[in-house]
């Protein structure tokens, strides 16, 4: 009898728990290509710029953090990549320790402006798709074809409110030193020079002004470290602390994460730039 | 009477239209309560003054001067009760000087009601009158609008349900005047902690037709605790790049300077600092 | 391209003017009658020190101007064996959206639980920072409303404060204000802590003058700095107050303290 009523029957509390993908996350690792969960109204898009983006509405309730000067560029010995490390939600400084330089491995760098969170998920993201490629085809990826990775994934969420500015660096032995810069539009460009973020006017100001290919890697290291000061200086979003990378043939080499502030008055004090600024009273 | 100027009106409508934030006022969240008794009339509010979520100031006088016998308890802008309460008050008082008699709550709350009419409720005060004149003792709410009420005991502002809920369980005719009180008090200790926009300490007014008491402070019940650390600075400890030095002598050139006698130390109203 | 990343609110940045005001806002807000999120105010604050990591929040509910709760804990033990959670050794804090956050930390409780039977051993506080970001970001298109910090002691036994945005962007830091009164406590803490803004007297002249040398701070320095922070923030700001709950992760497990405060 009892088996003839439970083949029936249903037991009492069945979706009382977690649904079938809540098990899914609780008992194996998370898929490789996640999905996201929606809210339940007709353009989720709309919906999301009206609750997170502070520049479509200034009373939104969520705060998402903003990444902000971001610079990259080939020249003879490489390629220079630096950064400022501030993080801004609306007015509020979110962080003066933010680092902008993601490691997607040994030798791949990725830049991060725009959304922080998205830069550091889908950049993430790539450094799995990258060794998995090295994986399945015994060598490592092309920057190419790993900047591609990403211009086709955020290409595909097109229109869905993603936001990010990146550059992909890299030195492989079929390219020698590459450099490609996308953005969650779906733009991949390959180039010598880049710069991203709303500080990018200013640091290209400096950087155009002194960059040849045939710079020397001490040269190289400084117009990086010049252009992201000049940003820090004038652009209210940028500051903190300068991040300098050097992608070199045998991967990259870090070259200090440095408060801004001496690095300012040295500039000022022993070369005579920045003659604006005075500590001097009239 | 002087009048407002609306120069700015469009400018900031077509601003505001395209997303400009107002400028914040301090206060829309009070506590304001009135209670009659035998032979007089109480009224009390907290002190907290904000400014959004921010505490603007955390003891503010919510109890306005009008007249000797008659005063007011105010909730709403806080520039607004401000203003109103010492137009009308200043009014009042030519009034009285040209009719030779003492001015009457009534009359009062009528200038105040019509005063507020005029602009629509855009003059956001939101006011308790109360007093003692020759026809008795007079207590009524004005709102902003312009609508008034006559009542034993009221309450107004954000933290007006948690003191009326005393009023309405405790209340009974014919209170002495300790009494009323501490029933004003407790209404509005009620809206002191249930309510947010409200705060701090308990000011009273007591008004018999003999005397008006203002007990500023009444209850306290929301001393600071002690800090647990010393927050003091080395001196030396912030970082001058360069510092100029201007004497008396010098600054004299431009604004003129006299000395104050060895003893005499300059006077004002003492500020409120924590320790 | 450049017009994206000029995330400068209405009014600020530069490449600003009137005429480029967005006009859509207020028609893109009314648009939508889903409004799935409220704020229930309070505030959070966390401090990594040598061997410890506190993590502390005030215990008031609001919505409005009202108090919905004089005492909701906003500070979680994370991935104990028992109901208890006596057992855990992470701490996560939420503040935001309070359904939201206890969605979140049922979610990862759930998760570090079952990491801990499929493993036999406990998450490291590094593994479960990283999966909490998965989480978070897992809701990109329709975030959790709230701010998390995430503590407890790393692989070397050092106190670690993982700090998140709504979608989950993090970073190790040594202290994190989180919540309404985070805008008050933060720059408090940046002085405290990380003694910023703070010279040595003597050390030099103009620009020779020497940084104060940042040192971690003892346990009882640190409590005593997590009571002051919370005492201010409710002498300015009506969101925060009537209790305060911290909880301290050593070497010897996680300790947990009440401490009443202003209730008005």
């Amino acid at each position: 009898m009892d088996t003839l009523v439970a083949q029936y029957s249903r037991p009492m509390f069945e979706k009382e728990n977690f649904s079938d993908s809540d098990q899914m996350e609780l008992y194996t690792a998370p898929i490789l290509s996640p999905r996201f969960a929606m809210p339940p109204v007709a353009q989720p898009s709309a919906w999301l710029r009206a609750a997170t983006d502070d520049h479509a509405n200034p009373n939104c309730p969520i705060k998402i953090a903003h990444g902000t000067t971001t610079l990259a560029f080939r020249f003879q010995g490489g390629i220079i990549v630096a950064t400022d490390s501030r993080a801004t939600a609306g007015n509020w400084i979110a962080s003066q320790t933010v680092k902008k330089v993601i490691e997607i491995n040994n030798c791949l760098l990725g830049t991060m402006a725009g959304g922080a969170a998205d830069c550091q998920y889908w950049l993430a993201y790539l450094g799995m798709q990258c060794r998995l490629h090295e994986l399945r085809h015994k060598r490592r990826i092309s920057v190419a074809a790993a900047s591609k990775i990403l211009a086709n994934l955020v290409y595909s969420y097109k229109g869905m409110g993603l936001s990010m500015g990146t550059m992909c660096a890299g030195v492989t032995p079929s390219e020698g030193p590459a450099l490609y810069y996308i953005d969650s539009d779906g733009t991949r460009l390959a180039g010598n020079l880049f710069c991203v973020g709303s500080g990018q006017t200013f640091a290209y100001g400096v950087l155009d002004a002194e960059y040849k290919y045939d710079l020397s890697e001490e040269e190289a290291l400084e117009l990086g470290r010049r252009s992201i000061l000049a940003a820090t200086h004038r652009d209210a979003y940028s500051g903190g602390f300068i991040n300098l990378y050097h992608v070199k043939e045998d991967g990259w080499v870090k070259h200090g994460f440095s408060d801004t502030n001496p690095i300012f008055w040295k500039t000022k004090l022993e070369k005579g730039e920045f003659s604006n600024v005075t500590s001097e009273l009239v | 009477m002087p009048g407002f100027d609306f120069s700015n009106h469009t400018r900031n409508a077509a601003l505001h239209a395209r997303g400009v934030p107002l400028p914040k006022s301090t206060s829309t969240g009070t506590t304001i309560v009135g209670c009659i008794f035998d032979g007089g009339v109480v009224i009390a509010a907290d002190t907290r003054a904000t400014s959004g979520p921010i505490v603007a100031d955390k003891n503010c006088e919510k109890l306005h001067y009008i007249a000797p016998q008659i005063w007011c308890a105010g909730a709403g802008t806080a520039a607004d009760t401000e203003f109103t309460t010492a137009l009308i008050s200043s009014q009042l008082e030519l009034h009285s000087l040209s009719t030779g008699r003492k001015p009457r709550v009534v009359t009062c709350m009528t200038m105040l009601k019509q005063h507020l009419f005029r602009y629509q409720g855009h003059i956001g005060a939101y006011l308790v009158v109360a007093g003692v004149d020759p026809t008795g003792v007079g207590l009524f709410t004005v709102h902003a609008h312009g609508s008034t009420d006559k009542l034993p005991y009221v309450t107004m502002g954000s933290g007006s349900l948690a003191a009326m809920s005393v009023f309405e369980t405790q209340w009974k005719p014919s209170l002495t005047q300790e009494e009323a009180v501490k029933l004003a008090s407790n209404a509005i200790q009620a809206g002191i902690f249930n309510d947010l926009g409200s705060g701090s300490n308990v000011d009273v007014a007591i008004i018999t037709k003999d005397k008006t008491t203002l007990k500023r402070g009444y209850v306290r019940p929301n001393q600071r605790s002690e800090k647990q650390k010393s927050y003091i600075f080395a001196r030396g400890t912030t970082a001058v790049l360069n510092e100029k030095i201007i004497r008396k002598e010098e600054i004299s050139k431009y604004v003129s300077v006299h000395d104050l006698g060895s003893e005499e130390t300059a006077s004002g109203e003492k500020m409120d600092i924590d320790a | 391209m450049a017009a994206m990343f000029s995330q400068n609110p209405l009014m600020n940045g530069p490449n600003y003017s009137f005429n480029q005001t967005p006009t859509a806002a207020a028609a893109g807000n009314k648009e939508h009658a889903f409004y799935p999120y409220t704020d229930n105010g309070g505030s959070t604050l966390a401090i990594a020190g040598e061997d410890f990591t506190i993590i502390a929040g005030d215990t008031r509910s609001t919505s409005g101007y009202n108090i919905n709760t004089r005492y909701q804990p906003k500070v979680f033990k994370i991935g104990g064996t028992t109901s208890s959670q006596d057992d855990a050794n992470i701490i996560l804090s939420v503040v935001g959206f309070a359904a939201d956050g206890e969605a979140l930390k049922e979610r990862l409780d759930a998760i570090v639980k079952m990491y801990r039977y499929q493993h036999g051993k406990p998450m490291s506080v590094k593994a479960c920072a990283q999966r909490l970001s998965t989480i978070l970001y897992g809701k990109r298109f329709f975030p959790y409303y709230v701010h998390a910090i995430l503590g407890g002691l790393d692989e070397e036994g050092k106190g670690a404060v993982y700090s998140y945005d709504p979608v989950g962007s993090y970073e190790r830091e040594q202290c994190r204000a989180g919540g309404a009164a985070a805008s008050l406590i933060m720059p408090f803490l940046d002085n405290q802590v990380n003694f910023k803004n703070q010279y040595m007297p003597g050390s030099g002249v103009g620009h020779d003058l020497q940084e104060r040398e940042r040192k971690p701070l003892p346990l009882v320095e640190v409590e005593a700095l997590v009571k002051d922070a919370f005492d201010s923030a409710v002498e300015r700001h009506i969101e925060v107050g009537d209790g305060l709950l911290m909880m301290m992760a050593t070497k010897n497990g996680i300790e947990e303290k009440y401490i009443p405060l202003k209730r008005d």
